[in-house]
């Protein structure tokens, strides 16, 4: 299982971990689904969204280093961090079925987490803003495939 | 939320960088560096002495011609390594300033985005420094030129609230025009320049061009004083401003000397309400109320007043305090325990004064960290223009209230203060806003912005008592102020 750690979302830095937080839990959740199936359809997707979620990370890696803007640090006073909670702990003996089910609710919720976070960034900063709602809406789209498989 | 880890606990006696070496003082003058946020002693500076101080002058002065004579694209180069080494060091940069200021991970990592854009404007020196000319400009035949060149040696003594983007306002640009340079760190805050340092040395700046020199007074003094100091640039409060101008004008010195401030953020009837507290918080609470250009006074005009303060304490009692490495923490603590008493007899004044306190921060605690010098959110409402709190720096997190009637009363009153660092309205009318920046006397103008920060592009302006020379920091008025112009008047027979 992987460990997260979810903080409360009351400042940009925190909405950035809380995002960095999810995209390892996806990542791990996957990489352990796709180890637990071998091989398959479902496998190999599982993989590829492990290494996409590891490169969501990176994008948020780079967007606290590069469009974080001091004069615009408001406090963020609107976001629960318990409407975004993912859960990391993959049933044993998953089968593809099952395992695509675990994961469309993952995406579900960071769905939700990004489209949220990029309503409220949308006025603190632009840029982050537009990051939020790419991955909100690729999370949508990895959820839309999860219910294909 | 656990805590980021800390890039050192503890970062030993600090030693002087000059001409390309870590050396220590000889001083027996120590004082201890503290972690306001936890009271742990981090480190120790050693006072440096007037002779160390002149030693690293010379230094300077010698390497100065060599420098200026390696050609300003590759001086350019240098910096544009600097701003790579930099972005890699990025997350500890931040991370050691919140160990010894207190600001909170999201500020610190904001100062140091800040500090690199510095490096990344000074890195376009070719182009910022050119020259001008005319041909045929004296008479016919004879063409009038003017060049810019560096000066020599310059210095920067440095405040406690930025500690890494503020030095970094003035010395890129001074030794990209081509001088060399020597920094006093502040003395409360200054683990984070001598991290940065070992960033420029990694970088190849060549010995001698940027030294380092720990201490107090003595070390300000002789800066001052050099004959082979060209120019000064400090940023602290007014009276030591005012001291610093004086001393090194009279000594033959350019100066750029920044000062205290007292800002105002007035709020119009038609304001956002919602974006506007939301902004205002940032400004009123960011770097725990530390920064020259944090919100001071809050000036209401008309019948916004009720609705506004309503919101307002109800958005202040939200803001989460603790150790800045907490990222979900809001506002971290005054510098020093000295700070945090001097804020709260403020707020005793006001409340001596027959003001009301309508959220007290002054028995704000943090469990975990009952040693840092926390000042809670204080909004204290019915102030009156008279009143201490109304007209002096307090530097803490602290909001005094005045409910005005227009636009007139309330210029009246920001141009009453002898301090004109900043101002901002909150309105969607045009003409409001159109007004106020024409008429409003203050450097820095927002406009629905409560944090008016120059970006390095531009000066850090200020007015009156909060700043004293002609050339601001950063941009073009930094190059101008660490260069001259040398007009060449030429005819070949």
């Amino acid at each position: 299982m992987v460990e997260c750690e979810f903080p409360e979302c009351t400042t940009f830095g925190a909405v950035i971990r809380f995002a960095l937080e999810l995209e390892k839990g996806a990542s791990g959740v996957y990489e352990e689904m796709a180890n637990e199936l071998k091989s398959g359809p479902a496998a190999e997707a599982f993989k590829a969204l492990s290494a996409a979620h590891k490169k969501r990370g990176d994008l948020l890696e780079f967007t606290r280093q590069q469009k974080l803007n001091e004069m615009i640090l408001e406090p963020i006073q609107d976001m629960n961090r318990n409407n975004y909670l993912i859960n990391t702990k993959v049933p044993k003996g998953i089968d593809a079925k099952s395992g695509a089910k675990f994961a469309a609710k993952i995406e579900d919720t960071s769905s939700k987490f990004y489209l949220d976070a990029a309503r409220i960034a949308k006025n603190l900063m632009a840029e982050a803003s537009r990051i939020m709602d790419k991955l909100g809406k690729e999370s949508q789209a990895n959820k839309a495939k999860l219910e294909t498989l | 939320m656990a805590l980021l880890s800390e890039v050192k606990k503890d970062y030993g006696k600090l030693k002087n960088y000059v001409n390309g070496e870590w050396i220590d003082s000889n001083s027996d003058k120590v004082i201890d560096i503290e972690n306001p946020s936890t009271g742990e002693i981090i480190g120790q500076l050693p006072l440096s002495t007037v002779d160390e101080t002149k030693a690293a002058i010379e230094v300077a002065h010698e390497a100065w011609w060599a420098w200026r004579e390696t050609p300003p694209i590759t001086r350019a180069r240098l910096f544009f390594k600097l701003k790579e080494l930099m972005e890699g060091q990025f997350e500890n940069v931040a991370r050691v300033m919140v160990q010894e200021q207190g600001k909170t991970i999201d500020e610190a990592r904001g100062e140091t985005r800040r500090t690199i854009e510095n490096v990344e404007v000074a890195a376009g020196i070719p182009s910022l420094m050119m020259g001008y000319n005319l041909e045929d400009g004296a008479a016919e035949g004879i063409d009038e030129d003017a060049v810019i060149s560096p000066l020599g040696v310059f210095g920067a003594i440095c405040p406690f609230n930025f500690p890494a983007m503020i030095p970094y306002w003035f010395w890129p640009y001074a030794v990209a025009s081509g001088n060399t340079y020597i920094i006093k760190p502040s003395s409360q805050v200054p683990l984070t320049q001598h991290y940065l340092t070992k960033i420029v040395e990694q970088a190849g700046f060549p010995p001698g061009v940027l030294n380092i020199v720990n201490g107090s007074h003595e070390v300000s003094d002789t800066l001052m004083e050099h004959p082979k100091v060209k120019g000064i640039s400090f940023v602290g409060s007014t009276p030591v401003a005012k001291y610093i101008y004086k001393k090194s004008a009279e000594n033959g010195k350019r100066v750029q000397a920044q000062g205290g401030a007292k800002n105002s953020l007035v709020v119009m009837p038609d304001a956002v309400l919602d974006r506007t507290v939301s902004n205002m918080l940032a400004s009123f609470y960011g770097c725990a109320g530390q920064r020259c250009l944090a919100g001071s006074n809050l000036v209401a005009i008309g019948n916004v007043a009720d609705p506004l303060i309503k919101k307002f304490v109800e958005a202040s009692k939200k803001i989460k305090m603790g150790y800045g490495l907490d990222e979900s923490v809001n506002m971290g603590p005054v510098v020093s325990a000295k700070a945090k008493k001097k804020v709260l007899e403020y707020i005793d004044s006001a409340e001596a004064d027959g003001a009301k306190i309508l959220l007290d921060g002054r028995k704000a605690k943090v469990p975990g960290y009952e040693k840092g010098h926390f000042v809670g959110p204080t909004v204290i409402d019915q102030v009156t223009p008279d009143m201490k709190v109304a007209k002096e720096e307090i530097f803490g997190p602290v909001v005094t209230y005045l409910r005005m009637k227009d636009m007139d009363e309330v210029l009246d009153f920001i141009h009453s203060s002898p301090f004109g660092n900043a101002a901002s309205i909150y309105t969607q009318s045009g003409k409001w806003a159109r007004d106020f920046r024409y008429r409003c006397q203050c450097g820095n103008i927002g406009i629905n912005i409560g944090i008016v920060a120059a970006m390095a592009y531009f000066p850090f302006a200020g007015y009156k008592n909060s700043f004293f020379g002609d050339l601001h920091g950063q941009g073009q008025d930094a190059i101008k102020f660490f260069t001259d112009r040398k007009v060449v008047i030429t005819r070949w027979f």
